[in-house]
């Protein structure tokens, strides 16, 4: 790293606190700091769901996926644009009219205290959990691959953010995230060009997505249907994507405060509703623009050395282990094979053009060999990894970063690592802003006395800053327990979205079925979720099928309303016996 | 008047039409990826 690339870090990050401070005048009660008045333009409305959406990972996870796993992983936001339709049409309405500061005041409206409390309570430990741990991901990245010292690192991608977002609120968060976001997009935009640039001359932008094609790269669409049938693991496909994803989109814009509060912030009915509507038309677009990064990458590096392991960290500890003379020879065997797939590759470009069918279809098949020996390679040095350090042994989250590392100019390296800081604050500040919400709306505010409009102002900005160091500190003791932990949460989270969704579904569309039905098919799903996820490891429960965690939110949701709709009239009839026995003619 | 001001929307002339126009574009890329997947592969 030059000093011109610490210049351009600081004085981003920087500039990004000034404007919010400057951006955090509000009105000093608590619909001027959790809703901005309710006062934002769509188009404000939009950036914020988005930069709330779009996290670090997001930026640095989407290109490594698409270099290992191809474009197929576009098909997770299919959901996203029916999920914005059915918010549009039931969720803001109601919200709006009843004019809530959380998701979860309407569930005491429609059904008890103890619904919404519970909803509320499990809200914040999976958001306050997850935030935590989006401090804690990107920043062991940058760290392992720049040396940084990670309490640090964590310091500064949780902490800088609190000041503005203590100081102005959800105004701040969304004022902050607009620029946040158009920054993002130069430097990404900035960043495929220079990938483009960074080919051989003889190789176009098309060319490069003909060679990926090849790989297997432009999967874009699959049906995740198998020899042996649909393959109900399969992560990314189109029936996961649309279904699947659907429940969870609607679920996570639907129930989730740090959402729910983005479009709570809007003028109107009216502005809620163009900034969901066109967050679903310009997601997919925008994350397949992101994932075309990915595809590109790959490709340079099929003209180009690509490391054994992306995580450079793990390779210097692996190079001075007990391994060191299998991780050379492993090394020597990988850069030879890499010699040759660049080789093949111009030629295969070569034939390509001559419209050498012939020689293309087998330059093709000898280009597919090769990357299989390759990963063969990479699979045996993940191999040694995991026994000489506790480092990270899947690169993919490191490949985006290394890339830019090694290759980027200086100047464009500096601000591409520090997007990565500003799309982690853009959905950290959101999710503190969240939190502080439904801890003072659902619990303080609730359950003690009456305060003045300044006291509740004041309050919420502490519980904000408590969030804050909260999450921080969640980052910190992630760390000790190494990385199994991001993956455990991001489960977790899915585990417990399908069960939620249920809840506000029932509550929209069957209004015969009350709180207490509610909340026990609530449990009694829960629990079968949590089963069904764990079936391999529960020696009983093998006979269930083995299925991806993006069925679980639609498995979820629809099970709490299948058995709330079963246990409604069984309450009804406990009930009026109950009132049989207590009336004054079973008494005579 | 305020009610007035918030029915009126931009480009279209109902929300219907807001939400098939969103679907729509949907089909259109699950199409247009569709058809690059066959081109690229």
């Amino acid at each position: 790293m030059t000093v011109i690339d610490w210049i351009v870090i600081v004085a981003t990050l920087l500039s990004i606190v000034v404007y919010g401070l400057y951006k955090s005048r509000t009105t000093k009660n608590l619909e001027g700091y959790f809703l901005s008045n309710r006062n934002m333009p769509w188009y404000l409305v939009l950036l914020s769901i988005m930069g709330t959406q779009a996290s670090a990972i997001t930026f640095l996870s989407a290109p490594g996926q698409a270099y290992s796993d191809g474009m197929r992983f576009v098909q997770y936001y299919f959901g996203l644009p029916i999920a914005m339709v059915v918010i549009c049409i039931t969720f803001v309405p109601i919200y709006n009219r009843l004019k809530v500061y959380t998701a979860y005041e309407y569930l005491e409206n429609r059904f008890d205290i103890k619904t919404r409390t519970l909803t509320s309570f499990l809200f914040l430990l999976q958001r306050g959990l997850s935030t935590g741990i989006s401090i804690y991901a990107p920043s062991i990245i940058l760290s392992s691959l720049f040396g940084w010292d990670i309490l640090w690192t964590n310091i500064v991608m949780g902490g800088l953010l609190i000041i503005y977002t203590v100081s102005g609120g959800a105004r701040a968060v969304a004022y902050t995230q607009k620029l946040q976001l158009i920054i993002i997009f130069i430097a990404m935009f900035l960043a495929g060009y220079t990938v483009v640039h960074l080919l051989p001359s003889s190789v176009s932008f098309v060319d490069a997505l003909s060679v990926s094609g090849k790989m297997g790269k432009m999967n874009i669409i699959t049906s995740g249907v198998t020899e042996k049938g649909f393959n109900w693991n399969d992560r990314y496909n189109i029936w996961s994507g649309v279904i699947g994803g659907f429940f969870l989109a609607l679920s996570y814009f639907g129930t989730d405060q740090s959402q729910v509060g983005r479009y709570l912030t809007a003028q109107n009915n009216r502005e809620s509703k163009l900034g969901l509507l066109m967050n679903g038309l310009v997601k997919i677009p925008m994350q397949f623009f992101i994932l075309s990064i990915g595809v590109l990458v790959f490709a340079f590096y099929q003209f180009n050395h690509s490391p054994i392991s992306f995580n450079s960290a793990l390779v210097a500890e692996a190079n001075t282990s007990q391994y060191k003379d299998s991780v050379q020879l492993l090394q020597h065997g990988f850069d030879s094979i890499n010699q040759i797939k660049s080789a093949k590759t111009i030629s295969f470009i070569q034939a390509e053009k001559e419209k050498n069918i012939a020689h293309q279809n087998a330059l093709s098949a000898d280009l597919k060999l090769l990357n299989q020996q390759t990963e063969a390679y990479r699979t045996k040095f993940k191999e040694i990894g995991k026994k000489v350090s506790d480092k990270d042994t899947n690169d993919t989250n490191y490949v985006f970063l290394s890339f830019v590392k090694d290759y980027l100019p200086i100047g464009l390296k500096g601000l591409l690592i520090a997007i990565i800081f500003l799309a982690a604050w853009g959905s950290i500040a959101a999710a503190l802003n969240s939190l502080a919400s439904s801890t003072m709306i659902d619990f303080h505010k609730r359950f003690s006395a009456r305060e003045s409009s300044l006291s509740e102002y004041h309050t919420s900005k502490l519980y904000t800053l408590v969030w804050g160091i909260f999450c921080i500190l969640i980052a910190q003791f992630a760390h000790r327990l190494g990385n199994s932990l991001i993956e455990t949460v991001n489960i977790l989270g899915s585990l417990f979205y399908g069960v939620i969704l249920g809840i506000f579904l029932v509550a929209f569309y069957l209004k015969n079925v009350k709180g207490t039905a509610t909340f026990i098919a609530a449990l009694i799903v829960e629990v079968f979720v949590v089963f069904l996820f764990f079936n391999e490891q529960i020696s009983f429960l093998k006979f269930l099928p083995d299925i991806s965690f993006l069925w679980l939110n639609a498995i979820g949701a629809l099970g709490v309303m299948l058995v709330s709709l079963c246990i409604q009239p069984m309450i009804k009839q406990k009930n009026r016996r109950a009132e049989a026995l207590l009336s004054p003619s079973y008494s005579k | 008047m305020m009610d007035n001001q918030q029915d009126k929307l931009p480009l279209l002339k109902s929300w219907k039409q807001w939400y098939a126009v969103v679907i729509g574009f949907l089909i259109l890329l699950i199409i247009a990826f569709y058809l690059l997947t066959k081109t690229f592969s």
